[in-house]
């Protein structure tokens, strides 16, 4: 009884410090939001990081997205999409950057 | 000209042609930079009667004769130009480019069309013909590397017309060459209403093992004269009648495996039913009902997913095509020999139907879009259409649901591929009992029995 009340124990403050780390980390969530671009940064043709500033639709703050993955950065470099579309995005925070996981206009044909 | 000539010339043509490909330039650079790009009549100096040729395809017309689907009429033409169902419940006519009414909350307007999706400057618009469309066609959208966006855009011209723009800029025509993936995802990725709404699928290394393979559209639709082969995708109406299949002889032919218990299945099974195990995209959405957006104006109600995020439902098909108010999907049995179990993705809209005829009605957006009214849209819609009584229509239209069956024919892969126990066991994907067979068949078809002794010594190759 005593020995399975301590494993008990130990797997409740392993769980505890997985939860705890996870959240300093903030490793895997993913945060959503709709927003207007209202500045695209890039530098130049063979960039492999930009910057895109989408203001909220829910809270009207402007977030700053980094976004990395090539089929988006191409869409900044060849214009399809530009400043003022609107954008479904998901984003993680890593290392203090909000990275793009998912970039999409809303729009369509 | 004698043969021997025709093949030195053309042999020499090649070669020099495939020189400049070795450095991976279009011959035709050093020329366009000298004389400019004129549009087509530039392409014309040396590839004459591309535009031409051109305007008698799917890509200009949206539409073509229809064979495999029932209840048309085989001397009219169908496609995205005329069509009515509930992925787009508008159409290129119906729904023709132009300024929306202005938004009673903001005063502004917007351009919205179907016919945004084509090749043409809007003034040669789907379907024309003659010397204005043949100069009218974007050679570059599909054929340039280096096209800017920001051209491709509406816009209205000194004379008050609603005019498509192009990126007709030299640089753009310096950086010709075969269509890549992108070329063909400028209109496909975001078709019926948004980025992989309506076919549910990207082509990425992650998402499709021909992707990761560094293979492009055009490499399987592979197109001469400008005519695309597609398959028979039961919402894929119009057709160049040229066709794509995974088993064609110079893909992979009929017995593609080494394990002839698959090889055996491919006689009532399709490829895609093991190899696309997943699809995406919209699954339903509510033309009755349009969602204000944060800009002010409407957008139809719309639940949608990711690539491979959704499965597919499974059905046997013969390649004909049941067209029905309420359903559009394949047509097919166990017994007739010729179906195979064929996966789709599914997908239902609801719109408004004529309350006299039970015909679904279609939709312009232009008044849904500006203030939400959509049976404006269906006047607007039943007026263009020369409809008897259209305010009758509108006022009494009935709002109901049609389900329709779409293709899924890319997000291939093998490593997930369906095996032995993904469908023989009891909880496998296919639902025997509705794909018709009897409950005698089930019991054999769901027993461990036909896959155990094959199982067992792949686990034992495996670990
Ligand atoms: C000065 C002549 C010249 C001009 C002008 C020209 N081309 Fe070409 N192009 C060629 C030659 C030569 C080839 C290689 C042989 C072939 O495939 O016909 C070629 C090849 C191509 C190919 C590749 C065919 C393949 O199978 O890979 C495309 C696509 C193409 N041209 C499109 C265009 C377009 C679009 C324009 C107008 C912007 C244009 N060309 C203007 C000479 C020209
Ligand atoms: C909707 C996209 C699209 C448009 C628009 C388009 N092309 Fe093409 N073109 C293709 C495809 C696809 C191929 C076949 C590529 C392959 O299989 O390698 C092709 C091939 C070609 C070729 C190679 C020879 C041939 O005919 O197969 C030439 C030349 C060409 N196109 C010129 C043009 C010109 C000129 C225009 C404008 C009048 C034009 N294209 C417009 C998609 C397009
Ligand atoms: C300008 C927009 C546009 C571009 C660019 C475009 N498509 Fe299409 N495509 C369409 C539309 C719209 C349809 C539907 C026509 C219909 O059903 O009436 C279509 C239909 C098709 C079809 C089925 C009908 C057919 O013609 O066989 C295939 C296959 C296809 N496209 C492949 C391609 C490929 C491959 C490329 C790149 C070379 C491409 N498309 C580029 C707009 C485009
Ligand atoms: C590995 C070969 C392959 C590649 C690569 C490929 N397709 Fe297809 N595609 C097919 C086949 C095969 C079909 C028809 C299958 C059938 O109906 O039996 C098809 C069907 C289609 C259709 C008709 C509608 C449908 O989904 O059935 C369209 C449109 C289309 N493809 C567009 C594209 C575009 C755009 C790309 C590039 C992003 C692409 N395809 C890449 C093989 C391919
Ligand atoms: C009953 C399910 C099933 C059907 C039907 C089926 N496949 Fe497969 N296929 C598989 C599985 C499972 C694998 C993976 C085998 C492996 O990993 O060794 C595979 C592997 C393959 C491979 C890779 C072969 C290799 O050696 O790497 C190709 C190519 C292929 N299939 C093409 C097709 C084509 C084309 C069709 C239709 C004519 C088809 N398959 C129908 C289940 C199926
Ligand atoms: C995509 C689902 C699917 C997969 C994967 C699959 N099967 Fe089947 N299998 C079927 C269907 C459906 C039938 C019935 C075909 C018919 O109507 O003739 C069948 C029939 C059979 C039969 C004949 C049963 C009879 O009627 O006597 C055998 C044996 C069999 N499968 C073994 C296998 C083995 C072994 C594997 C793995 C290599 C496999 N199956 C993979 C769906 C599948």
């Amino acid at each position: 009884m005593k020995k399975a009340v301590s494993v008990m124990v130990l797997v409740a403050v392993a769980a505890l410090a997985i939860l705890c780390f996870g959240s300093v980390a903030s490793a895997g969530e993913e945060i959503k939001m709709v927003g207007v671009i209202t500045k695209i940064e890039i530098a130049g043709k063979d960039a492999k990081t930009a910057t895109a500033t989408l203001k909220d639709n829910k809270t009207e703050q402007s977030v700053v997205i980094t976004v990395e993955d090539d089929l988006t950065l191409d869409k900044f470099k060849d214009h399809r999409i530009v400043e003022g579309d609107e954008i479904r995005c998901k984003y993680e925070v890593i290392d203090g950057k909000n990275v793009s996981k998912l970039f999409r206009k809303t729009a369509g044909c | 000209m004698s043969k021997f000539r025709v093949t030195m010339t053309v042999l020499g043509l090649a070669l020099a042609a495939t020189t400049a490909w070795g450095a991976g330039v279009h011959p035709g650079k050093e020329s366009i930079e000298k004389s400019g790009y004129k549009g087509p009549e530039t392409c014309e100096e040396c590839h004459p009667g591309s535009a031409k040729g051109f305007l008698d395809t799917v890509h200009w017309k949206h539409a073509s004769k229809v064979t495999n689907v029932e209840g048309l009429n085989p001397k009219e033409e169908y496609g995205m130009k005329n069509r009515i169902y509930v992925m787009c419940n508008g159409n290129d006519i119906v729904n023709n480019l132009k300024e929306i009414p202005k938004s009673p909350v903001t005063g502004k307007s917007k351009f919205s069309g179907c016919n945004t999706c084509h090749p043409g400057n809007h003034l040669s618009d789907v379907g024309s013909t003659g010397a204005a469309a043949e100069a009218a066609v974007d050679c570059l959208v599909c054929h340039s590397t280096d096209y800017d966006f920001r051209q491709r855009k509406p816009f209205k011209n000194e004379k008050g017309e609603v005019v498509m723009g192009q990126d007709r800029s030299v640089k753009a025509a310096l950086a010709i060459g075969k269509p890549t993936v992108k070329n063909c995802m400028v209109c496909h990725e975001a078709a019926g209403g948004g980025v992989i709404v309506k076919r549910g699928f990207t082509f990425t290394k992650e998402t499709d093992a021909h992707a990761a393979k560094g293979l492009v559209c055009v490499d399987c639709h592979k197109a001469k004269n400008h005519k695309m082969p597609t398959g028979h995708d039961p919402n894929n109406w119009a057709n160049d009648g040229v066709f794509v299949s995974c088993s064609d002889a110079s893909c992979h032919g009929v017995k593609p495996h080494k394990d002839a218990d698959l090889n055996r299945h491919c006689a009532k099974i399709a490829c895609q039913t093991c190899h696309i195990t997943r699809t995406g995209g919209a699954f339903a959405k509510d033309f009755t009902v349009w969602e204000q957006t944060p800009d002010k104006f409407y957008e139809p109600t719309t639940l949608k997913k990711e690539a491979n995020e959704t499965t597919p439902v499974y059905a046997w098909y013969n390649g004909t095509v049941k067209n029905a108010p309420h359903f559009i999907g394949p047509k097919g049995s166990k017994k007739d020999g010729k179906s195979k179990i064929t996966p789709f993705k599914i997908f239902q809209g609801k719109a408004y139907y004529n309350k006299r005829t039970g015909e679904l009605l279609s939709m312009d957006f232009a008044q849904p879009m500006s203030n939400g009214d959509t049976r404006a849209g269906v006047l607007s819609a039943a007026k263009t259409l020369g409809l008897k009584n259209p305010e009758k229509i509108a006022k009494e239209a009935v709002p109901g649901w049609q389900t329709i069956y779409f293709g899924s024919n890319h997000l291939v892969t093998k490593t997930k591929a369906l095996y032995c126990a993904n469908c023989h066991a009891p909880n496998g994907v296919l639902n025997f009992k509705d794909l018709g067979y009897t409950d005698k068949e089930i019991l054999k078809l769901t027993s461990p029995e036909l896959f155990m002794e094959k199982l067992a010594q792949k686990q034992k190759e495996d670990w």
